[in-house]
């Protein structure tokens, strides 16, 4: 079991490797869309000076708050789209018969979908949420946490996507629903739980599950917690094992298209 | 002329088809604007205080605006397919058409955007309605100069955008650029009206693209007077001839340097 497990791994991050080699090919557009990322995400610090300058708590947080929440969420996004990339397009590989080549391989198919293509700028949310931590609340603990809750949050985030792209198997042409409910989950994740009230909040915190990637994160983070802790590790191992049931359930209604295609 | 109406028309006849996917779009746009709504209700503790001039129905109103200007004119065609073209030398296959490439390319884009600038409008207006009520001192008589103003920068947006795809000639991925453009788009115009920036900053703001192609629409909708009206105007009739002159330089001068080699 445990070999199994180092082995799976090991293609992970083999996979992960040829992909992002794959992606250097072409340095110059490589860094561009590494850096033209950070300066993107850089941008919206000036959103939120000039929300604090209208009000000096929003939701219960100073600046320096709101940009750990925003360095979690770049370090989430980045890590599930340089890992995980391919979990977010999953309705286009189901609906279009693109899965062929991934049923044919010995590995668990599910993580060679997923671990199939990475995002290039993703890199740069990687990099940017750890500057965004040095700059605004840097320690060592708190390093440590932050790089626990980026694994923990991008694993989530690409749970997610799986379960809401694996709808694809269900529903036809359900590709704009999974992409919508995605884009949900990043958008609320830029912005602090506080302004949202009752309802809402208790939706973050299981339908769209943003408040176990990133606002439990940052309390904990602000706050030590380890109860809080285990609970953000146990919804990981719950959303993750529930991913892989739909997946697999799903995955009994594919269909071929019997395209012809090669994975280069 | 008759050609480019017809290209229009066959594209709204295609988005036609494609409603349902229309509606589901508008599942990010309520959440983006429901945010926003929470954010705004968070900041304007006291309902009846003003920021920079604006109450918290006129902000909110001003977001719901731009949000519809920025979700409903969204397009793949100006960026994606230019860029595309460009790259994989498609350009080519149009160049040799009895149609000129820029136009038939805005011709499509109006086809493909104009249904579901409708839609969002529609949907913008009835969520404004529901959340914020509505539009203090609105009066229709205005609608004529209001939707003046929007196809203004409606058209102003699309010459910008091609202008910076059609840079495909010389670089290959003119997408960083895209992402530069949205981002001033979204910081400056979309969020927030002009008078909320730093005193320093309102003049930058003014001069740029964003002023006319945002900002300028939502605010003779929220915060209508005439003055202001006829300087919204002018600077957007301005910008629509700088941009379109600008696209046409960059699309002559680009469209020499493409290369086909047969196949």
């Amino acid at each position: 079991m445990l070999t199994e497990v180092k082995n799976q791994l090991h293609v992970i991050l083999l996979s992960v490797k040829y992909n992002i080699m794959r992606e250097m090919t072409n340095r110059v557009t490589f860094l561009m869309n590494v850096s033209f990322m950070m300066l993107n995400n850089a941008a919206f610090i000036i959103q939120w000076m000039l929300l604090f300058r209208l009000k000096s708590d929003i939701g219960g947080y100073g600046l320096n708050d709101v940009m750990v929440l925003w360095g979690l969420s770049a370090g989430t996004f980045g890590l599930a789209h340089v890992f995980f990339h391919r979990a977010f397009s999953l309705p286009d590989l189901i609906i279009h018969g693109k899965l062929d080549s991934f049923l044919v391989q010995p590995k668990s198919v599910l993580l060679s979908v997923i671990t199939s293509a990475t995002s290039s700028s993703a890199i740069g949310d990687i990099i940017y949420g750890y500057m965004i931590l040095t700059i605004f609340n840097f320690s060592f603990s708190n390093l440590l946490l932050f790089t626990l809750f980026i694994i923990l949050g991008a694993l989530i985030l690409t749970a997610y996507a799986v379960i809401v792209g694996s709808l694809s198997f269900w529903i036809l042409r359900s590709e704009m629903l999974s992409e919508n409910l995605n884009n949900i989950m990043v958008n609320f994740q830029t912005y602090p739980d506080g302004i949202f009230k009752n309802v809402i909040r208790f939706l973050l915190y299981t339908l769209v599950p943003v408040g176990f990637v990133v606002y439990q994160p940052l309390k904990i983070i602000l706050h030590f917690n380890l109860m809080a802790c285990l609970g953000v590790l146990a919804f990981t191992i719950g959303i993750c094992l529930l991913a892989f049931f739909v997946f697999y359930r799903g995955l009994r209604r594919y269909t071929s298209s019997s395209l012809m295609s090669a994975r280069i | 002329m008759r050609k480019y109406l017809f290209i229009c028309k066959a594209t709204l006849m295609e988005s036609l088809q494609y409603v349902m996917n229309i509606a589901l779009g508008f599942i990010s746009f309520f959440m983006m604007v429901f945010v926003f709504i929470n954010l705004w209700n968070y900041i304007y503790s006291d309902p009846s205080k003003l920021i920079s001039g604006y109450s918290r129905g006129q902000m909110i109103w001003y977001v719901i605006l731009t949000e519809i200007l920025w979700y409903g004119t969204r397009n793949r065609t100006l960026t994606v397919q230019i860029s595309d073209d460009i790259k994989s030398g498609t350009i080519a296959y149009g160049l040799n058409k009895p149609y000129h490439y820029i136009v038939y390319i805005i011709a499509k884009h109006i086809g493909e955007i104009a249904l579901k600038f409708v839609l969002f409008l529609g949907a913008g207006l009835v969520i404004g309605l529901i959340f914020v009520g509505p539009i203090r001192d609105f009066s229709p008589l205005r609608l004529p100069l209001i939707l003046l103003s929007l196809l203004l920068g409606i058209l102003i947006n699309s010459f910008i955008r091609m202008a910076i795809s059609v840079l495909s000639f010389w670089i290959e991925d003119c997408f960083p650029f895209h992402w530069i453009y949205d981002k001033l788009l979204i910081l400056v115009g979309i969020m927030f009206p002009v008078e909320v920036f730093p005193q320093w900053a309102q003049p930058i703001i003014r001069c740029s693209p964003i002023y006319v192609v945002s900002y300028g629409p939502a605010k003779l909708v929220i915060d209508y007077n005439y003055s202001t009206a006829l300087e919204i105007l002018l600077a957007q009739l301005i910008y629509l001839a700088v941009s379109f002159i600008l696209l046409m330089l960059f699309y002559q001068k680009g469209v020499k340097r493409v290369n086909v080699n047969g196949g």
